[in-house]
């Protein structure tokens, strides 16, 4: 067999490198995401459950009858404790939650499986709102929204509660009222990005009685971005007694602004010989109002006994406040 | 085999003594033989050029099996409706209801479709009612099937059986074809009717002029199933011209080729005519906007999806133009075309392979570069088979160049193919959640419309559902608006029941509506739909009012 020769060397050798550059051609281009990130995305595809849509829970036609205690929202022997005593099943459980802790979804979700709708406080000690606002902590943000969208069940959240009073580092005292506002929204935007939806979004200002001078609208990030205003107020021995001079001028200087629900979102009544006409009171108050959409009871001994079985009085007019139909409901069927 | 009719006898002595056991033999099983043996004479071959049915059959076997393997790769790709595959088949399903019932048709389909949406979508939407999206997808199957089928045959009538073979087998292991074989859309009947009318031009080659006008009407129904389908129309009239030639002379050719050319040309003028459907054709076809994507993006992945198979069909070529002797008979003698023609013929058929991508480029837009390869592959094959048969040498004798091809293109064909067919999200979880939202009253707006509402077509009507795209709102004051104005403005007075935005694949005004919503106090987000592809991962948002 015959060498080729010059020419047709050259042919050979181009239409064989013409065929290497095909060949590496057909190879498949870089993956846009990652291996790791590609197969949970798969995973989560054929996994996937049908989104809860929390509207319903949004305006439900009973009232909300929830509580808050020691242990929550891990523990659950409380609630069967609280619910013996109450002769009602609570439906709604409010938790802490320092800013900086992961989302504990598995918890959360007992807490739903066991037919109450969490509602976490978040408590941002140890960044700034201003920080928030500015994105410092965002990759922490978007983790924990992300946990929130898997967890795919309802959730009560409220960023930086009693924002108007100045005994929190987040307070008027320290905290400007802007920067407030902005890192709220800040953090819905990030949820929303994150396809966080199941969020019920709670604006929880203090009573304003023991704060007159600071005006709330400054501190509201916008109807956009709240879906219930969770007024923050308890019946001490000192202050007033009743509904409406301890949660009115609130709700009436808030009802300026906005349109949106409320709910009690931390309220209790100190012991002493009024305790059962003040719980008679509270319970009316609620009810006589359907721009309020229900209570949480702050059951703890924690400077003073807020327990609902403080006595055999105050726990009797507890348990016949609460009995009203009005009270508690299924939040699974809404 | 070619045999001789003549024999020649030879001379055998017989045995002086023969025993009894070998008497008896001789009488109850062995013929009596008259004067000795009678041989045939040696051929010079063992094999002869010329047509056999045996070679016909086993061409036919290997046929089947590329066919059946073609079969397993289109199906081996699973994933739900493609948008366009929707969109065609729930239009089909409107444009049947108005054909049988006078249904009022409310899609202006025919302003905006890239195909005569009264063929293919009424085809398609006619086999979807019984038996769904998948036979659907099973009669681009056997279009493409029918491609390969033809293809071979073509190459066959071209060149030979094992070019033929080899041909049909580049062609069904690409990832175009494997692709067309399972997508509801008009490319795979298109392409069909393309390779019919190819193959009725060169099986009519020697055949009476008018045998040829067969190729007219089927070249035209090519065009109007899907008009992209009329670039491919000179190829196949210069392939009449060519094959014409070699039998019959340039004039003959030539005045057989403007035939073809007047009768296809007056057929889809009529049709054009009657339907109207001119602007259609302008806006998706012929004035179709242009697009974005880099040249270097596009060249890269034509490379990817079909450089391969054309480089093999470029070898072929050149390799044909310096010989065109397609027996490897010892001795054989046969008419062979002039190097002119075969340059020609290698121009046409590789030239062929480049208008699809050379069209892209000019538009600068990748929308369904993928399965147009495919129509310039089907021209190329014949080429790529003799570019293979050429490599693996007379008798086989390099048939490591065969199957390195052959890994190559099976492989890379196989995962292009599977990453194009899950270049879309699987809708099933999106279609779940978005069935407690949708009814027939209801108004919708979402990013790809055509999934939802082809998989919901029971529970919803197209009529109520809105793209991205496009908006004709007026706004309760009466103002009349349009466009990112229009959205706005519907999602300001909650005008739409649920709205479904994909974060991956924001089309239109998506934008636009997205930030409407995020700051928007009369709708919510109610749930997240996460979906993976090829490509990456995202999600859908359903909005909801609040």
């Amino acid at each position: 067999m015959s060498r080729p020769t010059g020419p047709r060397r050259l042919l050979l050798l181009a239409l064989a490198g013409s065929l290497l550059a095909a060949v590496s051609a057909c190879a498949p281009p870089a993956p846009q995401v990652s291996p790791a990130a590609a197969a949970k995305a798969q995973q989560q595809t054929q996994s996937v459950e049908t989104p809860y849509d929390i509207r319903p829970l949004l305006k439900p036609a009973h009232k909300y009858l929830g509580v808050a205690f020691n242990g929550s929202p891990r523990a659950t022997a409380p609630v069967t404790a609280f619910a013996e005593k109450a002769g009602k099943r609570p439906n709604l459980r409010e938790y802490y939650a320092k800013w900086g802790d992961p989302f504990q979804a598995e918890v959360n979700r007992a807490v739903w499986d066991g037919g109450q709708l969490p509602f976490l406080v978040w408590e941002p000690f140890s960044s700034t709102a201003a920080q928030i606002a500015d994105g410092k902590d965002d990759a922490y943000i978007r983790e924990f929204a992300d946990a929130v969208r898997d967890y795919n069940r309802p959730l009560a959240l409220s960023f930086g509660h009693e924002m108007n009073g100045g005994w929190y580092p987040w307070g008027s005292k320290k905290t400007a009222a802007a920067d407030f506002a902005r890192a709220w929204r800040h953090i819905h935007d990030l949820f929303t990005d994150e396809g966080a939806a199941d969020v019920i979004w709670v604006w929880s200002p203090n009573v304003i009685n023991p704060v007159p001078d600071v005006r709330l609208k400054p501190y509201y990030p916008g109807d956009a971005y709240v879906d219930w205003i969770g007024v923050v107020g308890y019946y001490a021995l000192s202050g007033p007694t009743t509904f409406r001079t301890l949660f009115g001028p609130t709700m009436t200087e808030i009802r300026r602004f906005s349109r949106k629900p409320f709910l009690i979102a931390e309220t209790g009544v100190q012991a002493g010989e009024s305790k059962p006409t003040e719980i008679a009171d509270l319970f009316a108050g609620v009810r006589a109002r359907a721009d309020v959409l229900g209570l949480v009871w702050f059951n703890l001994k924690k400077e003073a006994d807020w327990r609902i079985n403080s006595g055999p009085l105050s726990l009797a007019a507890f348990k016949k406040a609460a009995a009203d139909d009005s009270f508690g409901f299924d939040v699974r069927k809404p | 085999m070619e045999r001789n009719d003549s024999t020649m006898q030879l001379p055998v002595a017989r045995p002086k003594t023969r025993s009894r056991v070998a008497e008896t033999m001789q009488l109850r099983v062995l013929r009596p033989r008259r004067s000795g043996y009678a041989l045939p004479p040696a051929p010079d071959s063992g094999w002869s050029a010329a047509p056999s049915s045996r070679r016909a059959r086993v061409s036919r076997l290997v046929l089947l099996a590329l066919l059946l393997m073609q079969t397993a790769l289109s199906l081996r790709l699973q994933n739900t409706a493609f948008e366009d595959e929707a969109l065609y088949l729930f239009a089909g399903h409107a444009e049947l209801g108005h054909l049988l019932h006078g249904t009022k048709l409310y899609g202006g389909f025919e302003s905006y479709f890239s195909g005569a949406p009264v063929l293919y979508p009424v085809l398609a939407a006619a086999v979807d009612s019984v038996f769904g999206l998948a036979g659907a997808r099973a009669l681009s199957l056997a279009c493409m099937l029918g491609c390969t089928s033809l293809l071979y045959a073509m190459t066959r009538r071209l060149f030979n059986e094992r070019a033929g073979l080899c041909a049909a087998g580049v062609f069904a292991i690409a990832q175009s074809t494997a692709f067309m074989g399972n997508f509801a859309t008009y490319d795979a009947l298109a392409l069909f009717l393309l390779a019919l009318a190819a193959w009725i031009v060169v099986r009519t080659a020697d055949s009476h002029p008018l045998l040829t006008l067969l190729a007219a009407p089927v070249a035209a129904l090519a065009v109007a199933v899907k008009y992209a389908s009329a670039l491919y129309l000179p190829t196949v009239v210069l392939l009449c011209v060519l094959t014409a030639y070699q039998r019959r002379g340039l004039p003959r050719a030539l005045a057989r080729g403007v035939l073809l050319a007047v009768v296809t040309a007056v057929l889809l003028g009529a049709g054009l005519y009657a339907s109207g459907y001119l602007a259609a054709i302008q806006s998706t076809t012929t004035a179709r906007a242009a697009g974005t994507t880099p040249s270097w993006t596009i060249l890269r992945d034509c490379a990817r999806w079909g450089g391969l198979a054309v480089a093999v069909a470029l070898l072929g070529a050149f390799s044909y133009v310096r010989s065109g002797r397609m027996s490897e008979m010892p001795g054989w003698r046969g008419a062979l075309p002039g190097a002119r023609w075969r340059a020609a013929l290698g121009l046409l058929l590789v030239g062929t392979a480049l208008l699809a991508p050379a069209y892209q480029l000019h538009l600068h837009t990748e929308v369904s570069l993928h399965k147009h390869i495919g129509y310039g592959l089907f021209f190329a094959a014949p080429l790529a088979g003799v570019g293979v048969t050429r490599l693996m040498g007379a008798h086989f004798k390099y048939p490591q160049w065969a199957i390195f091809l052959g890994v190559v293109l099976l492989s890379s064909g196989m995962s292009q193919a599977y990453d194009n067919f899950h270049a879309w999200p699987d809708s099933r979880a999106l279609v779940a959640a978005l069935r407690p939202h949708v009814d027939a009253h209801g108004t919708y707006l979402a990013d790809t419309y055509e999934v939802p509402v082809y998989a919901l077509g029971r529970d919803t009507s197209y009529r109520r559902w809105n793209s991205t795209y496009t908006i004709d709102y007026t706004s309760r004051s009466g103002r009349h608006l349009t466009g990112a104005a229009g959205f706005k403005a519907a999602v300001a007075e909650r005008h739409f029941t649920l709205i479904v935005l994909d974060r991956g694949n924001p089309t239109g005004q998506s934008t636009t509506v997205r930030d409407a919503l995020i700051h928007s106090t009369g709708y919510r987000l109610i749930g997240t739909v996460p979906y993976a592809t090829a490509w990456g991962s995202s999600r859908f948002e359903l909005w909801a009012p609040s």
